[in-house]
């Protein structure tokens, strides 16, 4: 196999590398001037506001037009995974059930937990 | 016409034919790879102890056969899913406690929703914790508790530990946690309180965007998202390196917003005062110095860590009070240093064998 020095795949990744480097290098001290955040801070305002005005706005429109705003499919994709997190206990709960089906007449106890007594491996505990 | 030095010519037909069956491969699963969802991730079996706006406890179920006396809250970060310490199965921080017989708790963050911007650091620090700390001894029957905060949910595990420094916390561990924010100097730049209007901002929006967050976490690396994707496209073809790539790109974008308030105390109290390393910190108007937490310590560094410098996190060691600390300084990045391959070799067996024996 060709050593790395001549191998054209290792050159280009190589190559890749250094010029993420080197940008990753040459942009952050760009970044670092008081006139970098000047520029940021005016441009990032000025978009803030703008896109905060928008955003309601479109909001305005979405709910003329009868149809949801992203903040409501965000609530709706929020309460779906609440409902998937509630789904998912209710299986766990199901398997433990499943687990127990031996239990008493009087329901299914909570799934032991174990006992508290372990010890570090260098005082005699052993590590499992 | 010789070949020049190094170069074996009798490997060049080998070589071109694993480059042809990789690019035959990319093409494959390339296709597969947009029509497919990445791997499950977070899916260390757990149960939702209490919700609360954007706060969420849970308990992971312990696995082992014996568990050590002391149990484990862990504090995400505030900009960032909890998962990143629960990936997949054989990578999963999480896992890797319960398996060493850990009982492990988690305080971990949902987006506040825009009626939460008025959330202040004395909910976070003086409220959330302090319920999910007495949830934890309520569920395991167990005063004492051991606190892991990773990144700024570090900071808030530091600001919790002084304002309560009597207890119940039995012992610390800080990942990558900052407290000399002078040394993040690309965050304070971008803060500038000459040109940075915190309260124009948090007026105008309310919550600050998750994709403010992100830009300003990219914008660190510029350049690291493109070679990223050139990297991706390169080693398409190998499952492993897409698995790895998948997840942690998908956490490193799914950033969440950061309550208006909490925000403003973040950039005016340690981004412009840089209070806590002044200890002039306080948090609803108790005092916060870092100098009164007494517990044993452990802090986790990263070596090339573009997010937390080694700069801004140093001086914790000197200023936190415990007679019984430590800091070590790990080969790796932000995110590596707590998850995947170099994790499980480097930041995990450490902080097993340094908390094992504070754990009884």
């Amino acid at each position: 196999m060709a050593d790395k020095s001549n191998d054209p795949v290792a050159i280009w990744q190589n190559m890749i590398g250094e010029m993420e480097k080197g940008f990753n290098s040459f942009a952050n001290k760009a970044m670092e001037s008081p006139e970098f955040s000047r520029v940021v801070n005016q441009v990032g305002g000025v978009s803030a506001g703008a896109q905060k005005q928008l955003g309601e706005l479109m909001e305005k429109y979405l709910l003329t037009m009868n149809l949801p705003s992203r903040a409501q499919m965000v609530s709706m994709a929020e309460r779906l995974q609440s409902i998937e997190a509630q789904l998912n206990e209710i299986k766990a709960l199901l398997h433990q059930v499943h687990h127990n089906s031996g239990a008493p007449d009087g329901g299914y106890p909570a799934a032991p937990r174990p006992p508290r007594t372990r010890r570090p491996p260098s005082s005699g505990g052993e590590q499992k | 016409m010789n070949a020049p030095a190094g170069l074996d010519l009798a490997s060049i037909p080998e070589r071109i034919q694993t480059e042809v069956q990789r690019a035959i491969q990319r093409s494959i699963k390339g296709v597969e790879y947009i029509a497919s969802s990445g791997p499950s991730l977070g899916s260390t079996p757990k149960d939702i102890l209490n919700v609360r706006g954007t706060m969420n406890l849970y308990h992971y179920r312990p696995i082992a056969d014996e568990i050590y006396r002391v149990p484990i809250l862990l504090v995400m970060a505030t900009t960032n899913r909890g998962y990143i310490l629960d990936m997949v199965p054989g990578q999963s921080f999480i896992e890797f406690l319960l398996k060493r017989g850990y009982d492990v708790y988690m305080l971990d963050w949902t987006a506040p929703k825009p009626e939460e911007k008025r959330l202040q650091m004395e909910d976070y620090v003086l409220d959330f914790i302090p319920d999910c700390v007495r949830r934890v001894q309520r569920d395991s029957g167990e005063t004492d508790v051991t606190v892991i905060g990773y990144c700024f949910g570090g900071v808030l595990a530091l600001l919790y530990g002084s304002i309560f420094a009597d207890g119940p916390m039995k012992n610390l561990i800080c990942f990558t946690t900052p407290v000399d924010f002078r040394e993040m100097k690309l965050f304070q730049n971008f803060s500038d309180r000459r040109y940075f209007d915190v309260d124009r901002l948090v007026d105008s929006v309310g919550n600050v965007p998750p994709e403010m967050i992100l830009s300003s976490f990219e914008m660190l690396r510029p350049a690291s998202r493109a070679a990223s994707q050139v990297q991706l496209w390169e080693n398409i073809w190998n499952d492993e390196y897409v698995k790895s790539y998948r997840m942690f790109d998908r956490w490193a974008t799914d950033t969440l917003p950061l309550a208006g308030e909490y925000f403003r105390a973040i950039t005016k109290d340690l981004m412009w005062d840089n209070r806590l390393y002044n200890d002039t910190m306080s948090v609803g108007g108790r005092p916060a110095d870092i100098a009164k937490i007494k517990v044993p310590f452990l802090h986790a560094v990263a070596e090339h860590d573009h997010i937390v410098p080694y700069d801004a996190a140093k001086p914790l060691i000197q200023k936190i009070g415990s007679a019984d600390k430590e800091e070590v300084i790990l080969k790796g990045g932000h995110v590596s240093l707590v998850a995947g391959a170099n994790a499980i070799k480097r930041l995990w067996p450490k902080l097993d064998s340094w908390l094992c024996e504070r754990s009884t």
